[in-house]
């Protein structure tokens, strides 16, 4: 018992990262509110949160995989809004919705390539990407507006053998991660290349014989396809395309996914983490909004947030 | 087109850029970065705009500014070099945070008028050079002097090219990241007055993309003119390229996203350029 309080209040002893801390911060904010207001644990105050929460987790979650192995992945956000954007061009779902993934993976695929094979920084690829998406997004769709095919609303709205369909997405993204991160060789390569990277020694996954490149341009791939899944859910949400949905999606997962304890060196951290991650910050905006916050501070106090998470994780690395 | 006078005007446009440029090449050679300039131009365009300060004299807010740009240049180097916290992560952060409160505070419209000096001082000329960018050299004068024959410049190649064996060899390597985020934050101070004297309003959005560009000038100019990870010509280089391509797009019509697109595009070519490089090297 002394262990695990020590091993929670010390940082990192493990791969899992330190991840019961977000809980406490969770369970912390729950009873403050509720407490504070008398409309937090209403149902429609939940369900709100979730859907607040939702397209945050999924993108926090892709956006995981590539932190893992010591990257980050800025383009999200644009991915994110691009989604909605080809989403409400017109035309039959099964055309729409493949061709979003497609679209993704091939983005995804392109800075994977950047940072793996060109050796750029992840950094400046992906942002560089960002612009580029938002441009071609900016062409597609000036200003909000379309619709999207019927489909994609119902699946964001309504239930599944009662169930509402927001739990359904929650479920179904946490299997599928989990799935590709605990239950597959690819999850254990990318823990190791990420170990590698944090500690200093880039070479030792490969030493082991490690494909590394290729499985560094899967995150990426990963990433962009979870962020598309998350802008197929907003657009169903909006009913629309909307070039700017996806603006500060990038900032918030990484956010998300620091506060959940993931290292961002690389090589520590959790799927739950990243989930109890992603809840925090959407009950802190939740929080905030209920006892009535300016939208700007809301902002500058996640900025704040992400400084401090960053700043109790050690690592030996100066510099970017 | 090759008027002087036109030149002039162009070139002029890309001086807050080619300022904040000259910070950003010295973080990037300790081998960290700076996006929070934008944060810092913001801010100090809050302050000269709004009417915190009714009447104030130029000097007070020249003064304003290189203190404000210097704090927050030392926190990120502290926060960077001694709380080893990711320079990417910490300067995106505190500009997020100067951008909320900036926006917090003015309410999240445009917050009023820049006193009338700014632009005068904006339009003047030296001979037929308009004076921003006789200033502009000016700053890269003195930054490529300081580089060349300071000790402290040593002291930043030595860390740029290997922390540690800089560290062996008894370069004050944290001493050294804390200075050059400290020298880049008062530099962006500086970036902030000529930005705000530039547009003469107060904004809220303002310069929020010079960081990037800045980071992308400085890698071109590594590319392109062979100075390599020493040179700060090479990025001023980077910046007037920068300009040229303002010029050309404005000049041809193309749209905003289509700029956006080519900026992206550009910034990616020549971070693999440097990458295919450095990676060669090794």
């Amino acid at each position: 018992m002394k262990q695990a309080l020590f091993n929670i209040m010390t940082g990192p002893q493990s791969r899992q990262g330190l991840w019961a801390l977000p809980l406490l911060m969770a369970l912390a904010i729950i009873l403050f509110l509720t407490i504070r207001t008398d409309h937090m644990l209403r149902p429609d105050n939940l369900f709100n949160l979730l859907a607040q929460a939702m397209p945050l987790i999924i993108t926090a979650v892709g956006q995981m995989f590539v932190v893992l192995v010591g990257g980050l992945d800025l383009s999200v956000g644009s991915v994110i809004s691009f989604t909605t954007a080809i989403l409400a061009l017109g035309g039959p779902a099964y055309i729409l919705i493949p061709a979003v993934f497609l679209l993704a993976a091939l983005i995804g695929f392109t800075n994977g390539i950047a940072v793996a094979r060109l050796n750029v920084h992840p950094i400046i690829a992906t942002l560089a990407m960002q612009y580029i998406i938002l441009g071609v997004t900016l062409v597609l769709r000036p200003v909000a507006g379309g619709s999207v095919p019927r489909i994609v609303i119902d699946s964001v709205s309504g239930t599944f053998l009662g169930v509402p369909m927001q739990v359904c997405w929650v479920v179904v993204t946490i299997l599928i991660a989990w799935k590709l991160l605990y239950r597959s060789r690819y999850g254990l390569h990318l823990f190791a290349i990420g170990g590698g990277v944090a500690s200093g020694m880039e070479d030792a996954a490969r030493n082991v014989g490690i494909r590394v490149r290729r499985n560094v341009i899967l995150a990426y791939v990963a990433s962009a396809c979870f962020a598309a899944a998350a802008g197929i859910f907003l657009a169903g949400r909006i009913v629309s395309g909307d070039p700017a949905v996806g603006n500060g999606y990038e900032l918030n997962a990484i956010t998300a996914v620091a506060i959940g304890g993931t290292q961002l060196s690389g090589g520590i951290g959790s799927l739950h983490g990243t989930v109890i991650g992603a809840f925090v910050l959407a009950l802190l905006s939740n929080g905030m909004t209920l006892l009535n916050v300016s939208p700007f501070v809301q902002t500058a106090i996640q900025g704040g947030i992400l400084l401090l998470v960053v700043a109790v994780q050690t690592r030996r690395k100066m510099g970017l | 087109m090759l008027n002087v006078n036109v030149m002039g005007i162009f070139i002029r446009q890309v001086v807050p850029l080619g300022i904040l440029v000259l910070g950003q090449l010295l973080v990037m050679k300790v081998r960290s970065i700076d996006l929070s300039g934008g944060g810092v131009i913001l801010l100090v365009n809050y302050f000269i705009s709004s009417s915190t300060f009714p009447g104030a004299h130029l000097s007070f807010f020249v003064v304003l500014a290189i203190v404000i740009g210097t704090l927050v240049g030392l926190f990120n180097g502290w926060m960077v070099a001694k709380r080893r916290v990711s320079a990417v992560i910490v300067t995106l952060a505190v500009s997020i945070i100067l951008i909320g409160v900036v926006q917090f505070f003015a309410g999240g419209s445009p917050p009023g008028d820049v006193p009338a000096y700014f632009g005068e001082i904006y339009n003047t000329r030296l001979g037929s050079v308009p004076t921003p960018v006789v200033f502009w050299f000016g700053i890269a004068l003195l930054m490529w002097l300081f580089l060349s024959r300071a000790v402290f410049g040593r002291f930043v190649t030595a860390v740029g090219e290997n922390a540690e064996a800089a560290y062996f060899s008894g370069v004050p390597v944290q001493r050294t990241v804390i200075l050059a985020h400290t020298i880049a934050g008062l530099i962006a101070g500086i970036a902030a007055l000529v930005q705000t004297a530039s547009i003469s309003v107060g904004s809220v959005r303002v310069g929020l993309d010079l960081p990037i560009l800045a980071v992308a000038a400085t890698i071109l100019g590594g590319v392109t003119f062979g100075r390599g990870d020493g040179g700060v010509w090479g990025p001023i280089f980077g910046v007037l390229s920068f300009a040229l391509l303002f010029v050309v797009m404005t000049v041809f019509g193309i749209p905003e996203p289509g700029k956006q697109i080519a900026q992206g595009v550009i910034i990616l070519l020549a971070a693999v350029l440097y990458g295919v490089r450095t990676a060669k090297a090794v």
